[in-house]
């Protein structure tokens, strides 16, 4: 189970999926590159599938859409390598 | 003494780790610290001060900070107050990081840049037949300033943004400022990733010192066999350089840049094998960039540790600034996505290039060749997906092996174009250089004999040749993912024996040293 819970197409990943939260993100991200599927890619910066400039496009969006701080200490490949490492940066962030 | 001197290299190092082997596993830092401040001292005498004030300041500061986080009590407080005093620590502490700052790159600014902005507001003065000028501002620059105030940035950064703890061992902080093998060229290495390991104490193991030595021994191969012997020619034509024009321009631009490949690259194996010989791992700086297919993978292949410092203490700082986060969503809103999202993030590269430029000297060749790489990069960003098209619509296999070429080809010429600029002695000289490769054309140069008058004999071509398979050789099989001395400690002890007593003959037998050529410095030292 908890092998499970490790991997990207997690149990965790489908709950958040239907959260309009989440919902939201995975919009802002089609729109970025709508050719690469968030529910599986766990390897979005080591891979380049997106790159610098895509991030760069990516940030002011999630700060405006959940209302965060994004500094450039969270600019590490693990916070964006997939939905969920994005996802899970937002949160932290929001509890700063 | 520097890291390819017989002093260094038959006593000071083996003497180190005796000492390092011989102390307690507590006090073995203590050891690496000495030796890296007699290191200091044997090159910048007492031009030690600066080092000191850095390393203390940072170490203050860097508590500050911290302390002031700590400091932070928000128990009972309402909403509203909590929101107000994160506000206030959070102003405290940009306060003090731009404080740390401002002492670390002060320092490097005044000793480093202020005979160049002297100079040039003074030959403002004079075009505008003004009577006064400034006095000359002319420093002398303590060995290694310019890297290990990078690494002083880069901790206080990094404490500021929480990524690390503060740290209150002075004697760490001091050694990740100044181990004696980074002093003199990097790499730049962040705190996360030396200076545990530095203040470890391991006790040196067969399989490190073995593994450390074959690097240092690869090391001293590029420097003494291909970089000391090229730098006659180079010297010769880059220091007389209205003498030549044409093929013989071309040459000492190609070789040049192989020559400081050769010398940067082999000072950091010796670098990176020192530190595997007491059990520590410092980050790699090159990975066979001449494979690169563009200019941008290019500089993430070539110094790595300046590039990557860059991205993270440069070009992101500056990309998340409100005002270019909205000139961002600007440009993608009234230009289209793709040249959006590239001419906003054109600011922070510029920031990155005039930096990179700036960082190496105070010429303006060398801020030209900042500029030069920006331009280049800026332009391979805006036309990739045109690219792509127009290779898809003349139906070109952009992984065919003849595109490749190409590829290769164009960046080859971009580089060497970029680092004549970069050894020129000045701009001018630069652009006279550059121009005489067209009005001096001539092919005679290559059967007249000229060659063999750079400074470089029949034999010291063909040690360059024998030195430039070598390398390419080892870059093929790295580029493959192989371990060459993963290989080498597979073969029995004969074969292993025979290979580094070949591999220390060939570096005394055909080392550019002695009569007959120059003293020859390690290029980045000077940066």
């Amino acid at each position: 189970m908890q092998d499970l819970l490790l991997q990207p197409t997690s149990l965790i990943f489908f709950i958040q999926k239907g959260d309009k939260h989440m919902n939201k993100l995975l919009e802002i991200l089609n729109e970025i590159n709508p050719e690469i599927d968030y529910e599986t890619e766990t390897r979005l910066i080591d891979d380049a599938l997106l790159d610098s400039f895509s991030i760069l496009s990516l940030i002011p969006e999630l700060e405006d859409a959940f209302d965060i701080s994004i500094t450039p200490a969270d600019m590490i490949p693990v916070n964006f390598n997939s939905a969920n490492a994005i996802w899970s940066m937002i949160n932290r962030l929001k509890e700063d | 003494m520097t890291y390819t001197s017989i002093l260094y290299l038959s006593i000071f190092l083996p003497g180190v780790m005796l000492l390092y082997q011989l102390a307690p596993g507590r006090h073995r830092y203590k050891v690496l610290l000495a030796a890296s401040w007699l290191f200091f001292l044997s090159l910048s005498g007492k031009l030690i001060v600066y080092l000191l004030i850095s390393t203390a300041s940072v170490h203050h500061i860097g508590l500050w900070l911290s302390s002031c986080k700590k400091e932070l009590d928000l128990t009972g407080a309402s909403a509203e107050e909590k929101k107000s005093l994160k506000a206030a620590c959070a102003l405290k502490r940009r306060r003090i990081l731009w404080l740390g700052l401002g002492i670390q790159l002060g320092m490097l600014v005044v000793l480093k840049y202020s005979g160049f902005f002297s100079d040039n507001i003074n030959h403002l003065l004079k075009a505008v037949s003004y009577p006064n000028q400034l006095p000359a501002m002319k420093f002398a620059l303590p060995i290694g300033i310019s890297f290990y105030t990078l690494q002083a940035v880069s901790y206080l950064a990094d404490v500021y943004y929480e990524k690390i703890p503060a740290d209150d061992h002075l004697g760490r902080l001091a050694l990740y400022l100044t181990f004696f093998p980074i002093l003199m060229e990097g790499p730049i290495c962040r705190y996360s990733q030396t200076a545990n390991a530095l203040t470890e104490g391991k006790p040196l193991e067969y399989k490190n010192v073995t593994y450390g030595l074959q690097r240092i021994l690869w090391g001293l191969f590029k420097k003494l066999i291909i970089a000391d012997r090229l730098n006659l020619l180079v010297e010769t034509v880059f220091g007389s350089y209205k003498q030549y024009g044409g093929i013989v321009v071309i040459l000492s631009a190609l070789l040049y840049t192989f020559q400081l490949y050769a010398d940067f690259s082999g000072c950091i194996d010796m670098t990176i094998g020192t530190g595997e010989v007491f059990g520590i791992t410092i980050p790699e700086n090159f990975r066979q960039p001449f494979f690169s297919k563009s200019p941008s993978e290019f500089w993430r292949r070539w110094h790595i540790t300046l590039g990557t410092w860059l991205k993270d203490y440069v070009f992101y700082p500056i990309s998340l600034t409100a005002p270019i986060k909205k000139f961002g969503k600007n440009s993608r809103a009234k230009l289209g996505k793709h040249v959006g999202q590239v001419v906003a993030s054109a600011p922070a590269l510029f920031g990155v290039w005039i930096c990179n430029g700036f960082w190496h000297g105070t010429g303006w060749h060398y801020l030209f060749f900042g500029m030069y790489y920006f331009v280049l990069i800026l332009l391979e960003n805006l036309s990739e997906p045109y690219v792509i098209k127009a290779a898809e619509s003349l139906r070109i296999n952009r992984n065919n092996v003849f595109y490749r070429i190409f590829q290769s080809v164009k960046l080859l010429i971009i580089v060497f174009t970029g680092e004549l600029f970069f050894r020129a002695e000045t701009m001018t000289a630069g652009l006279s250089m550059f121009q005489s490769i067209f009005t001096g054309f001539d092919t005679k140069a290559l059967t007249d004999g000229s060659l063999l008058q750079l400074g470089l004999s029949l034999p010291d071509y063909a040690a360059v040749f024998l030195g430039f398979l070598a390398v390419l050789t080892v870059g093929i099989i790295h580029e493959r993912g192989i371990s060459i001395r993963d290989k080498i400690s597979g073969y029995k002890i004969p074969v292993r024996w025979t290979l580094y007593y070949g591999a220390i003959l060939l570096v005394i037998v055909l080392g550019a040293y002695g009569d007959g050529y120059l003293p020859a410095k390690l290029i980045y030292a000077g940066f």
